[in-house]
């Protein structure tokens, strides 16, 4: 098959099988012909984004000009219908979102979510690259396949069922517990101790999601030229300089570009995980922007606030990353942006 | 008041019996949940008091009703121990008139019931009524979730059951009701409501909670008891330990270090923060407000109750007599682990009590829960919480024609027919032999339990009773002796019968403060934190607004 | 060798890390009321007997019946449609310099950044006719942009010199798509696929806003009513006295639940470096 056989890592600009066009340049080969001329040959790929466009039109963005509530003092029940209320709702302008930035609730589900994302960082975001390295010096294909189907597994669980794993395992009266008691052991608080609780999740989402993150590296190792590790090898490396001076620099592409997307993504820390331990912990440790919102929004029916908060964290997350992409190109990665 | 006599407590037992009212936590005498409305709202009060014009005219119950054996303490229910032998048929034309189907929205506790096509006993009720309701049942601990969708996108159902602890949590509730629901006064106030004779035999304090904006908006599906919350103890396991009830607050603790055991995997308590708060008589009206002598209005976070009653709690969380498992979810839990003996007492709905008797004594023949009766930590005389909102209001969707309207008020009507008729035992068991067996003493089939799942109670109200219960023969004089017992030391609402919409900012404080307290009780926050607490209620949270409120809507409402 | 033995243990609880959990779910929905309480806590690990009451309860038709059929349906029917839209935008979208391309790039990415409030997205499912029909189940989530962006890179790193090729034999779009296209991305069609049955058979959100019949509710809805809010679940044995223990019920549904993800999962597991990584890094 072609497609395994193309380079998979680099990431690297058009159709790299196609070497006759000078990079950088080679998408605008097409647009010399006339748009009628282009019309006729390109009418067919137009056609084919109809549908999914058409769905996103209709269930992305016609609600998204909801969002306006976010600049009224709205009252859904002005007016006869749910237009004419937003037609006669007063015009706040930013007002909904200085009451944000004056609410202690707001920073502090902002300061929750930044601590998780950071601590996440540094203690769950190395592991998959770890994990990838450790597997791909399986030698067995038969034990490597296996490990890989077990990890990946918890990946597509919903967040339902892993907190009820968790609960069922590490909770008061969960297996551990009640194993602890027998051996008379007095157990942990695991579940509801919110001073540990960013421990919690983050081995949460390490269960549901770090073997799965693991197959992004495992395919990037799978570039990297054998014969890089057989030179070195002759020529005296040990197994950690090797590990430093060829397998990691052959993954930095892709550890860039994760870290790209993890950033831009820094205000979320998985909605669903969060909503469904808050009360055990108590809002002060598990209240994150995410649920600050479902809760200022749905929960309490504040349409204004909650719709406010949430294009907060839109721009917030648009600003994050492109500040982190022009970091990347700095530094000499191909960012995220710089493509298509 | 004329004989009281209807049916709503079996279902209504039932009903929070299921719907672990302990994780809606706001139903009633619940700390600090506000009802303000307008988001730079100031509140405002209402003396229902004066509604006289727009409320219904008092009728009279239907003729031949069996009269109760077991009568309550006023204004508690009374109650029957049996079944009449004969019923009376008290609306001998069918209701619905069009045919044209009626759509609902009801709430459900546990799994949803199946819908109308494949449901025989919607279907026999719905050939009774002529017109059928296509009830959409859903999940009461996310109504609200759907409330407030429904309510924001303006889309609401011909009829909309509200339960009463949800109104709090729906923002400029009293513009909804005005955009949304018809105005029922044309059709029901002083003598028109004759047209509707069993809705005229509702409690007129009941109606008085259905104005809003000065007008009658919704038909009210009165309460039978009053009480907040009770504390259900495992008596057949106490007693297996030579163990009793608790009769002090020393008493309470010594025995709940007495019954855990982890090891064993039993513990002694749910989280019991508000049965505690309560049994130190902290004040519970109007989400936790009383009177000093000198007059001036004083909130339970003020008081030296309140705080003896967290430091109580603190001690109690700290001993380690809660059950891990109720700290770990949001408490919907507790109800399993007390039938399944893993704690021994119980904070809840008192609508639990009959509801897990009947089910568990299935299983566990000796399984027998009890109510602890009330005890004042503190000497003197106890306190107990509660009040006469109705458990949920009906709404009817604005801007259907007269007919249409009358029609549903019909509907309505034949739903609310009273204990001792032909109507009540078909809409509370269904068809005979189908869903119930023994017309003497009505058993649920399997059918009847997957299947009935108070559709039609949620559409309906009555003046109510305490209906017989044959599976557990000796709860109805339990009950009415524990109501009976327990009534005198109902708290006073100085505010009673004035409808009071809360400042916004005392609303908006009122979940992360009770947030607060949960932390402080858990340990998470110093027991210090309390102080701090209050003097934040005061100052920053609208404490001090809400208390301007309250002062004057005693004095303007006449009270 | 330390070293290997050290691999060894790692290796060891990666995979005992998730296998053990599994493992005491599936004990825990097999064991009778008496094994269940003598292990005094909820869940069982060593498995004394198997007994299938739970299984048998949750089964002899009821909501849990009637929500596995529908959580089947609305999956097998969203996937189709999911998969069916998304192959034909990400071959639309596979060409650059093609007319429009950028901007109905940017159009399609866009929905990553901003998305739209709860209410509004209720007035127009029900604007369009979608209220308590499985089409609202389907239709409002059924393309992923993410997944869209992953089968685009896949197809751009099809030898463009194929395409071309049957380009000059006279071949159209649709053709090249259907006949050249499609067979070489087996295993992104596969892994995309299962990205978006998953997302179907998981989803519970809109249920609870669309769906007004119990009778059109899917499995995760029962779940999250039976573990979530502990609601003792009212089964059909409740009157004959003969119930089996709510936590056996439970993890029989958890059970139920992971089922067909364990059954579909391996036919697509081995396409998964080919058809993530291609898809995911060049998109």
């Amino acid at each position: 098959m072609s497609a395994s056989e193309t380079t998979v890592v680099a990431g690297s600009g058009e159709q790299p099988a196609r070497p006759a066009a000078p990079s950088g340049k080679k998408p605008r080969r097409r647009s010399r012909a006339p748009l009628r001329a282009r019309l006729r040959r390109d009418w067919p790929l137009l056609l084919m984004t109809v549908p999914a466009g058409l769905l996103l039109l209709a269930f992305h963005y016609l609600p998204t000009l909801g969002n306006v509530v976010a600049f009224l003092d709205y009252n859904p029940y002005a007016g006869d219908t749910p237009l004419q209320a937003l037609f006669s709702s007063v015009w706040i302008g930013f007002g909904n979102f200085d009451l944000i930035f004056s609410d202690p609730a707001f920073w502090q589900a902002l300061e929750n979510t930044l601590t998780i994302t950071v601590f996440q960082l540094v203690f769950f975001f190395p592991l998959p690259i770890a994990m990838a390295i450790l597997v791909n010096s399986v030698l067995s294909t038969k034990a490597r396949s296996f490990i890989q189907t077990v990890v990946y597994l918890p990946h597509f669980f919903s967040w339902v069922l892993v907190v009820t794993f968790f609960v069922q395992m590490l909770g008061g009266a969960g297996l551990l517990s009640q194993e602890l008691r027998q051996a008379g052991v007095d157990p942990p608080n695991i579940m509801t101790d919110p001073d540990t609780f960013i421990v919690l999740v983050t081995a949460e989402a390490v269960w549901k999601d770090a073997g799965w993150g693991m197959i992004i590296f495992l395919a990037a190792l799978a570039t990297i030229d054998p014969n890089l590790y057989e030179q070195s090898a002759v020529d005296g490396a040990g197994r950690w300089r090797r590990l430093w001076h060829i397998t990691l620099p052959g993954l930095r592409p892709v550890i860039v570009l994760l870290l790209i997307l993890r950033l831009g993504d820094a205000l979320s820390v998985g909605f669903e995980q969060f909503i469904l331990q808050r009360d055990a912990v108590g809002r002060g440790a598990a209240e994150v922007l995410d649920t600050f919102v479902y809760y200022q929004s749905i929960a309490t029916g504040n349409y204004g606030f909650g719709a406010a908060a949430g294009l907060f964290k839109a721009v917030v997350g648009l600003v994050l990353i492109l500040v982190a992409n022009k970091v990347a190109n700095m530094i000499g990665e191909r960012g995220l942006i710089s493509r298509s | 008041m004329t004989s009281p006599l209807a049916g709503a407590a079996t279902n209504r037992r039932k009903f929070l019996g299921l719907a672990g009212l302990s994780a809606v936590s706001v139903a009633g005498g619940g700390l600090l949940t506000g009802c303000g409305e307008e988001r730079s709202g100031s509140g405002g009060t209402a003396d229902t008091g004066k509604f006289a014009d727009v409320l219904p005219a008092k009728g009279e119950l239907p003729a031949g009703l069996p009269k109760p054996d077991l009568p309550g303490v006023k204004p508690m229910p009374d109650a029957y121990s049996s079944f009449p032998t004969n019923l009376v048929d008290a609306i001998s034309e069918k209701p619905g008139t069009s045919g044209k189907e009626i759509s609902a929205l009801t709430p459900a506790w546990g799994p949803a019931p199946p819908g109308m096509a494949n449901n025989a006993y919607i279907q026999a009720i719905n050939a009774e009524l002529g017109t059928p309701v296509n009830f959409s049942t859903h999940d009461g601990l996310t109504y609200v979730d759907k409330l407030n969708t429904l309510l924001g996108a303006r889309d609401v159902p011909e009829l909309l059951c509200v339960p009463q602890w949800e109104v709090d949590r729906l923002p400029r509730f009293s513009d909804a009701t005005k955009a949304l629901f018809e105005d029922l006064t044309p059709y029901l106030a002083g003598d028109k409501v004759k047209a509707y004779p069993m809705l005229a035999t509702f409690p007129t304090e009941a109606w008085r909670t259905s104005v809003w904006n000065g007008r009658l908006m919704a038909i009210p599906n009165p309460t039978d008891g009053p009480f907040a919350w009770s504390f259900f103890y495992r008596k057949d396991l106490l007693d297996a330990k030579g163990l009793t009830y608790p009769k002090t607050i020393d008493e309470l603790f010594e025995i709940g270090k007495q019954v855990t055991d982890p090891r064993k995997g039993v513990w002694a308590f749910n989280d019991i923060t508000k049965m505690v708060a309560m049994l130190h008589k902290a004040p519970g009206s109007k989400t936790g407000w009383r009177l000093k002598p000198d007059g001036t209005p004083e909130h339970q976070l003020e008081t030296p109750e309140y705080k003896q009653a967290i430091e109580f709690m603190a001690k109690v969380f700290k001993a380690g007599l809660v059950h891990p498992d109720v700290v770990a979810t949001s408490g919907g839990d507790a109800k399993d682990l007390m039938e399944s003996g893993k704690i021994l007492f119980l904070q809840d709905g008192p609508g639990t009590w009959q509801g897990m008797q009947a089910e568990q004594q299935k299983i566990t023949p000796t399984f027998n829960i009890q109510p602890v009766p009330i005890f004042s930590a503190t000497g003197g005389d106890p306190l107990v919480w509660g009040d006469w909102e109705p458990i949920s209001w009906l709404f009817i969707r604005k801007g259907l024609a007269k007919e249409r309207v009358e029609e549903l008020l019909r509907i309505i009507n034949w739903c609310s027919a009273p204990f001792g008729t032909k109507e009540w035992v078909q809409r509370e068991f269904g068809v005979e032999g189908k869903h119930f067996t023994n017309p003497s003493a009505p058993a649920k089939t399997e059918l009847g339990f997957k299947e009935i799942a108070n559709q039609y109670f949620f559409i309906s109200g009555r003046q109510p009773v305490i209906p017989p219960a044959p599976e557990t023969p000796r709860y109805v004089s339990e009950l009415v002796a524990y109501n009976n017992a327990m009534v005198k030391y109902l708290e006073k609402d100085p505010w009673e019968g004035i409808k009071i919409e809360f400042p916004a900012a005392y609303k908006a404080a009122s979940t992360p403060n009770e947030d607060k307290i949960t932390d402080i009780v858990r340990g998470r926050r110093p027991l210090s934190d309390l102080d701090t607490l209050a003097s934040d209620f005061r100052s920053k949270n609208g404490g001090d607004e809400a208390r301007d409120l309250l002062a004057k809507a005693l004095s303007n409402g006449g009270k | 060798m330390v070293g290997s033995f050290l691999k060894f243990l790692a290796l060891s609880v990666m995979v005992l890390v998730v296998l053990i959990p599994m493992w005491s779910v599936l004990v825990t929905s097999l064991a009778s009321r008496e094994t269940l309480a003598e292990a005094g806590g909820s869940m069982v690990f060593l498995p004394k007997e198997i007994d299938f009451t739970a299984y048998q309860t949750i089964l002899s038709g009821g909501i849990v019946t009637r929500a596995l059929w529908i959580s089947t349906l609305v999956t097998v029917a969203g996937t189709a449609i999911s998969l069916t839209f998304t192959v034909l935008a990400a071959y639309g979208l596979s060409r650059p310099g093609s007319v429009g391309h950028r901007p109905i790039l940017f159009y399609f990415l866009l929905t990553f950044l901003i998305y739209p409030g709860l209410v509004p997205t209720y007035l127009v499912v029900t604007g369009v006719g979608l209220k308590d029909s499985l089409w609202s189940l389907i239709l409002p989530t059924a393309i992923s942009v993410f997944n869209l962006v992953v089968m685009r890179g896949f197809f751009q790193n099809i030898p463009q010199d194929l395409l071309d090729s049957a380009r000059i034999d006279g071949a159209g779009e649709f053709r090249i798509l259907l006949r050249i296209v499609m067979p070489l991305s087996k295993a992104v069609i596969a892994v995309v696929g299962l990205f978006y049955a998953v997302g179907y058979w998981n989803a519970w959100f809109n249920a609870l806003l669309f769906i007004d019949n119990s009778d059109k509710f899917p499995l995760q809805i029962v779940l999250r009513s039976m573990i979530l809010l502990g609601q003792s679940p009212q089964f059909s044995g409740a009157t004959t006295g003969s119930l089996p223990p709510t936590e056996s019920i439970k993890m029989a549904v958890v059970v139920l639940t992971i089922l067909p993800i364990l059954v579909i999962y391996p036919f697509v597991q081995r396409h998964f470096i080919k058809g993530v990584i291609l898809g995911a890094i060049k998109g």
